[in-house]
């Protein structure tokens, strides 16, 4: 999952209601005045824990990975595969082969030609067990994978480049969307500098890549990591000259953004929860103000194995115990909308609204009627476990006093840091339920389905320790089938069916309980600036479409 | 006087070896997992990269075992590599410490001018209106917590009227800020103790005699009342720039100033362990060398003190 500490992501993020103010911010005036050349954008971020491209995975690292480097595909802002380098991309009638054609000629920074090569070996290198990267399991489907995961191979065994500018790739089980999967950073291009098979520091302080920019000088650690325009870019170039990312101490990144932004610091900043209103107030007259919906999704997660979540009635009651609008209004201030479904309205092609019945409003007898078929008697103590010192603890403390309130069951807060929950989560006497999010990688509802519910996305081992992303442990034969058929369905109709289908059946089971919709805001100095009109798909703004007003 | 700086020398190694055994077991006993933050916290690890990991850092040994190795590294000026950036550690600190050493010099200096300017002041115009004005604004930057201060500081001067850029930097006036955040709080102490000490020894029976002798005025309150009245003044200067060497957590992480107080709050939110020993082994020495020289300070300021 990009952004995986998602738990930065969803305060900051704090996710929005109002669809209808979405994009609320300045395209308005920004066509009538010309662009000039050159210019010098400012953001402040935290420190990323990479920017190598092949590891890259929390916000920052991703918004400088995808500056540095450009790869196959991209997504549009809306979520639709855009292709960059790849001309072409056909796969067999089966999808377990692709064959990818590049654009001839781009360049690397440092002058190298960008080939078939290339790619191969910037793939290899992310998968590599040297890399030690978060990334790697993008590239899973892939023939070879398993052998670059142990290190027995330097190369994947199914990525083959017969011409300069022709990638073949063989995959281990059919996927129609494959193509989607290249647009992740991990999929990169890397020069002849970067190694292979072992640890790369160098290139991962100064990556060298083929991006719309490259670094200027080094990353200076906790300080700051500039860009300057790449001047031999095989796209469309930028236009701004440079790009500073100043970096904050991430307990008081938001703050200092946003402050940096009223101090003239910034052009562009995220804004701390409790400031949305007053920012809002302040900046929307100004055309400064930007919100959107995005596809990051929240959800209590209930362990399905084991504990008083292990049935689908007690996972009903405690969804329809959740009154997710007086959550919305009260702790989240009108700024995040209650969630219906586990596949998010961003991709509309595949949203199915009020497809969790039980989420729709609170239903205090429902509840109740489940809560006794499901074994919740009064007194049953249910954990809730949340990381802390993320700004969940008052969302989480409404839910756990509804359930008291309702079910009359006694709901056990467990406040651990992240790593700490996380490894919780992953034991084997996992029980209760769990503070969850997930944002998607690539523009698919198999994004969501496949990692966080198919039988596949988890394997247990002797004491009952999950690992993988599948953290409710649900295991439906029925479900695994009808993704692994969507997955190599070419048809995109009947493959988006299929899915529809699939999200319905979990959701039958409550298999996950969705809580809210993710939306964003920021700020823009949209009176300097042309192209702040959007944020991309990775919720970053669009540095190659920023130009300096004249 | 070299047999008694020889022995505090000496005092300084089981000082040090103190701290970071107890910081070590600390930190070991922490839940979570350092591994988790150098694989990444949210993904499954495949079991034989966290294996890999953890023989890489040692981490797979015993307590006592990877203890006795740090030290053997350490003492060699080997602080080992960190878990995040997987660079020496040394060399992460290099430049951090240079930039807290930076900030906590101008302050240092901002309390000695001003915390002793002020309580000299008000020490000779006793229940003046300025004297009462000084114990009034004193009491009241004491009271203040520094983060508050800092935040007040930032939100007004530099975001609101931008005399100061919000966020420090390299030039001097990046610095003031968070120097004069670190020094209103010791400089309102500082004023207080220089004005307490300052009227008792102004009350001592030697200085009448230098005045009723007809000494000038000016001789007297330099050579002998500041003489005099500087050494508990001095004590407090000198932990109290032994404490900001250290690094001002807070006020570092309200200014993004890129110190070793900043680094420490970092590293112990990542679990970057060897980060948080390397900073709190070098704070212990920084200490303990200061507290050394103020005692030799004594010596110098009165020589009834012998140091042996």
């Amino acid at each position: 999952m990009r952004g995986a500490k998602s738990a930065k992501w969803v305060v900051g993020a704090v996710v929005v209601a109002l669809a209808a103010t979405a994009c609320g911010g300045g395209d308005g005036d920004s066509k009538d005045k010309g662009s000039a050349d050159g210019g010098v954008f400012r953001l402040g971020s935290t420190e990323p824990d990479t920017i190598d491209p092949g590891r890259a995975h929390e916000s920052t690292g991703v918004l400088l990975a995808n500056a540095l480097f450009t790869g196959l595909y991209g997504n549009t802002p809306d979520g639709l595969a855009e292709p960059a380098l790849a001309e072409s991309a056909t796969s067999d009638e089966g999808c377990t082969s692709w064959t990818f054609k590049i654009k001839p000629d781009t360049k690397f920074s440092n002058g190298e030609v960008v080939d078939a090569e290339s790619f191969a070996r910037g793939w290899a290198r992310a998968a590599h067990k040297a890399a030690a990267s978060d990334v790697a399991y993008h590239f899973a489907g892939i023939k070879g994978y398993a052998e670059l995961q142990d290190g027995s191979a330097k190369t994947f065994s199914g990525v083959t480049t017969p011409d300069p500018t022709t990638i073949k790739v063989d995959l281990s089980k059919a996927d129609c969307e494959f193509v989607l999967k290249t647009a992740h950073n991990a999929y990169s291009p890397v020069p002849k500098v970067a190694k292979v098979g072992e640890e790369d520091k160098a290139f991962g302080e100064a990556p060298i890549g083929n991006g719309p920019f490259k670094m200027d000088g080094t990353w200076e650690h906790n300080k700051s990591i500039n860009l300057v325009r790449n001047d031999t870019y095989g796209l469309e170039k930028a236009s701004l000259g440079k790009v500073q990312v100043t970096l904050l101490n991430d307990k008081t990144a938001q703050q200092l953004e946003y402050d940096g932004f009223q101090a003239g610091t910034f052009d562009y900043a995220h804004i701390p929860t409790p400031m949305l209103k007053t920012a809002e107030a302040k900046y929307k007259p100004q055309n400064k103000w930007f919100a959107k919906d995005t596809n990051g999704m929240n959800f209590v997660l209930p362990i399905g194995d084991n504990g008083p979540t292990n049935n689908k009635d007690a996972r009903l009651a405690i969804s329809y115990a959740i009154d997710r609008q007086a959550i919305a209004k009260g702790v989240f201030q009108g700024f995040q909308t209650p969630s219906t479904t586990i596949v998010p309205p961003s991709f509309p092609k595949a949203y199915q609204k009020d497809l969790c019945v039980s989420c729709v409003k609170q239903d205090v007898a429902k509840a109740k009627e489940h809560a006794e078929k499901g074994g919740l008697k009064p007194g049953t103590e249910i954990k809730f476990s949340f990381n802390t010192g993320a700004g969940h603890e008052e969302w989480v403390q409404a839910i756990a006093k509804q359930l008291e309130d309702v079910l009359g069951v006694k709901v056990k807060l467990d406040g651990k840091d992240f790593p700490g929950m996380l490894k919780e989560q992953q034991g084997g006497g996992a029980t209760g339920i769990y503070r969850f999010a997930w944002g998607a990688d690539y523009p698919t509802p198999e994004n969501f389905l496949f990692p966080l519910l198919h039988s596949t996305s988890m394997s247990k081992d002797a004491e009952g320790n999950v690992t993988g992303d599948n953290r409710v442990r649900y295991n439906n034969p029925e479900f695994d089938k009808l993704i692994d058929t969507a997955r190599g369905t070419k048809d995109e109709a009947a493959r988006l069916a299929m899915y529809k289908q699939a999200e319905k059946m979990a959701m039958d089971d409550m298999a996950l309980i969705p809580t809210f919709n993710r939306s964003q805001f920021r700020l823009m100095a949209t009176d300097k600036f042309n192209g702040l009109d959007d944020i991309n798909f990775n919720e970053d703004p669009i540095l190659e479409k920023i130009s300096l007003k004249k | 006087m070299g047999r008694y700086v020889a022995r505090r020398l000496g005092q300084m190694v089981i000082v040090l070896i103190g701290a970071t055994m107890v910081l070590f077991a600390c930190l070991f006993v922490l839940p979570g997992d350092p591994v988790g933050s150098i694989a990444g916290s949210d993904k499954a690890r495949d079991p034989a990269v966290v294996a890999e990991l953890k023989a890489r850092y040692g981490l797979d040994k015993s307590l006592p075992e990877q203890y006795v190795n740090y030290v053997a590294k350490v003492a060699t000026g080997d602080l080992g590599e960190d878990f995040v950036q997987r660079r020496e550690v040394s060399e992460i600190l290099g430049p951090k410490l240079q930039n807290t050493a930076k900030l906590a010099l101008l302050a240092i200096v901002l309390v000695t001018v001003f915390g002793m300017g002020v309580g000299i002041i008000a020490a000779l115009y006793r229940y003046s209106i300025l004297d009462m004005a000084t114990t009034f604004f004193t009491t009241m930057a004491v009271g203040f917590p520094t983060f508050v201060i800092g935040m007040l500081l930032m939100k007004y001067f530099a975001v609101e009227l931008q005399w100061f850029p919000q966020l420090g930097g390299d030039k001097l006036e990046g610095m003031v800020l968070p120097a004069v955040t670190l020094a209103i709080t010791d400089i309102a102490f500082v004023a207080r103790l220089t004005r307490g000490t300052m009227l008792e020894v102004l009350r001592a029976d030697y200085v009448k005699t230098a005045v009723a002798k007809g000494l000038p005025r000016r001789r007297v309150l330099f050579k002998h009342v500041l003489r005099n009245s500087s050494i508990p003044v001095v004590t407090y200067l000198g932990i109290s720039f032994g404490g900001l060497l250290g690094g001002a957590l807070i006020t570092e992480a309200i200014f993004n100033w890129d110190g070793v107080g900043l680094a420490l709050v970092q590293a112990i939110q990542q679990q970057n362990n060897p980060i948080v020993i390397g900073v709190v082994t070098y704070s212990v020495a920084i200490f303990v060398v200061l507290s050394l020289i103020v005692d030799l300070l004594y010596a110098a300021l009165d020589p009834r003190i012998r140091l042996s």
